[in-house]
């Protein structure tokens, strides 16, 4: 379980997210983070992977306070996936899903079979087997994304925090690789939180929503989330409408 | 795999022996075993047994050193900085060396010293590159940031050409001439107790090398997801700015600035055996880099004339074009 509280995301001294009270994510659980552009999703995020950008309160891995684990243990909890790809394009696929067991090999990071056999498991649950020796240079946005995706889940930890996962993506692989990471998430009792533009689909297929308002973070089942009126006072522009969670535009 | 590693193991040690036996005077190789193990041979005269035992042996050594070395800095930098343009110097360890050179060249008369020997310049040379070093390091306690410590080591660079700059303007011809040989590098000069010397800090050298591995290929990651991996960077940047200095200023130290090798060697090693996993491309690039520099270093001999050239001229003249046919065939870089 993850646990937050009382704590302040920002920047410096500037506070960009609070949380007053408890906040805890349970096991097997697809959550999403919803707000709009600069509310502190992404910020969020990092305070609880890295502790960056946490500036007041406490973070909690199963029980134990954030601070009092090295990161050793904390890789092999949390995994996350960025929208920056500050990464060697010259990778493989299969060299950038191997680096990821870092946190389960040795001095040296010699791969035991055990690695492998994870890694090939990854690579046919994600559909990846035929380009496993192709560098990341060559992938397109998609593919790409769902390597990365796939590289969190190789790193078998608890928790999968995963930054706008779907931006660069299609309609269709939006909605694939979304319900291809809830049930693999379900089926292996692990939990993934994203933050998302995606209200619609974030809806259909998340059990709990994190929202973000006026620096407030709260947290809610999706469907109290769809009840309460706070969709609307998040995203109040007259272009859109909120019906029983499903979003429409109007431009008349 | 190991069909290219051992070609490149036969390649360095045809080259090697090569760079023993060509130059001004050929040696037939026979006579280098007759020289190292003391057999009586008529054909070996004690001439030749100097010439093997103390100018080409610790030549030919000093330039396996110098390229292996220089290659290992110039692929941890471009790791570190996740950059294909980064060399061993891009930290400013040469500029710093050419610094305590220039000063200690063309500052002694205006000093009234008188001409300095070359034990002051090798001696100028170190304290130089550890002045920028430790400048180097003191600063990355402060930047946080990896990018900004690349600035730092240009902003280095730029300020100690200019001063060198000042200075050679108001120096003498001679000086000059003085300081534009050692920026053209040398090979030669090297006694048996400097090759000792620079022995022990590579196996320094290395040692730390295998401490860092598996984070040099988090890295490969990018910082963000390496920490997340569990990676200590700041220690890892760390040890990587230690490793780097120890290679690229002792080697500056004795040998002057040897441009090209640290920045081509690491694409070549890449392009040899295509993978990024330090694990293979260390030990490819301490290969390659020793055989292209013993190479370089016959070339620059012009074997069977009694001229030579400047070692830096020759690894840029093979090395620039080398980078040219890279680009132009594979397109792009990468770190």
């Amino acid at each position: 379980m993850i646990r937050l509280k009382n704590i302040q995301v920002g920047y410096g001294h500037c506070v960009v997210a609070q949380l007053d009270g408890d906040l805890a994510f349970a096991k097997a659980k697809f959550i999403s983070i919803i707000g709009t552009n600069g509310s502190g999703k992404s910020t969020l995020l990092r305070a609880i992977a890295s502790g960056q950008h946490l500036i007041n309160g406490n973070v909690f891995l199963e029980d134990k306070n954030w601070t009092d684990q090295t990161a050793q243990d904390r890789s092999r909890l949390i995994s996350i996936v960025l929208t920056e790809r500050a990464f060697s394009y010259f990778l493989s696929v299969r060299e950038l899903l191997e680096l990821s067991r870092a946190p389960y090999t040795n001095y040296i990071g010699k791969l035991s079979d055990v690695d492998h056999e994870i890694i090939n498991e990854v690579l046919e649950s994600f559909d990846l087997k035929g380009m496993e020796s192709r560098r990341a240079g060559t992938l397109s946005d998609g593919q790409l994304q769902r390597v990365l995706i796939a590289r969190a889940i190789v790193q078998d930890t608890s928790y999968i925090l995963m930054d706008e996962p779907t931006s660069h993506l299609d309609i269709n692989h939006k909605a694939d690789l979304l319900l291809l990471l809830k049930e693999y998430c379900h089926k292996k009792g692990k939990t993934v939180i994203y933050a998302t533009h995606e209200i619609q689909l974030a809806l259909s297929l998340c059990d709990e929503v994190v929202s973000i308002h006026k620096g407030n973070i709260a947290h809610q089942s999706t469907a109290d989330f769809i009840k309460s009126n706070l969709l609307r006072e998040i995203f109040p522009s007259p272009h859109v409408d909120f019906k029983h969670g499903k979003m429409e535009f109007r431009f008349d | 795999m190991k069909r290219q590693f051992t070609l490149l193991i036969t390649f360095l040690l045809i080259f090697f022996i090569a760079d023993v036996c060509l130059g001004t005077v050929y040696i037939k190789p026979h006579q280098i075993w007759d020289a190292l193990f003391g057999l009586e041979n008529p054909q070996t005269s004690k001439t030749v047994r100097y010439i093997i035992t103390e100018l080409r042996l610790p030549r030919a050594i000093m330039a396996v050193f110098t390229g292996a070395g220089l290659a290992i800095a110039g692929l941890l930098m471009q790791t570190l900085f996740r950059n294909p343009l980064a060399g061993p110097f891009v930290l400013g360890i040469s500029s710093g060396a050419g610094l305590g050179v220039a000063l200690v060249i063309m500052g002694a008369t205006a000093l009234g010293i008188g001409a300095i020997s070359g034990i002051g310049i090798i001696t100028a040379s170190v304290v130089g590159s550890l002045v920028v070093l430790l400048l180097i390091i003191l600063m990355s306690l402060r930047i946080k940031d990896t990018m900004g410590l690349l600035i730092v080591g240009l902003m280095v660079g730029s300020l100690s050409s200019a001063v060198v700059g000042i200075l050679s303007y108001f120096s003498s011809s001679e000086e000059l001439k003085r300081y534009v040989f050692w920026s053209l590098g040398s090979l030669g000069n090297i006694n048996w107790d400097d090759l000792l010397i620079i022995g022990l800090l590579f196996i320094v050298a290395l040692l730390l090398l295998l401490w860092i591995i598996k984070p040099l290929n988090a890295l490969l990651l990018g910082e963000s997801y390496a920490l997340s991996l569990g990676i200590n960077i700041k220690k890892t940047r760390w040890i990587i700015i230690i490793i780097t200095s120890i290679l690229a200023g002792s080697i500056t130290a004795f040998a002057g600035p040897i441009a090209f090798i640290g920045l081509a060697v690491p694409h070549l090693a890449r392009l040899i055996l295509p993978t990024v996993n330090h694990k293979i491309l260390i030990p490819t690039a301490i290969l390659l880099g020793a055989t292209l520099l013993l190479f370089c270093d016959i070339a620059s001999q012009l074997p069977f004339s009694n001229y030579s050239l400047p070692i830096n001229a020759v690894t840029s003249i093979l090395g620039a074009p080398l980078i040219i046919w890279l680009i132009m065939r594979k397109r792009n870089l990468h770190f």
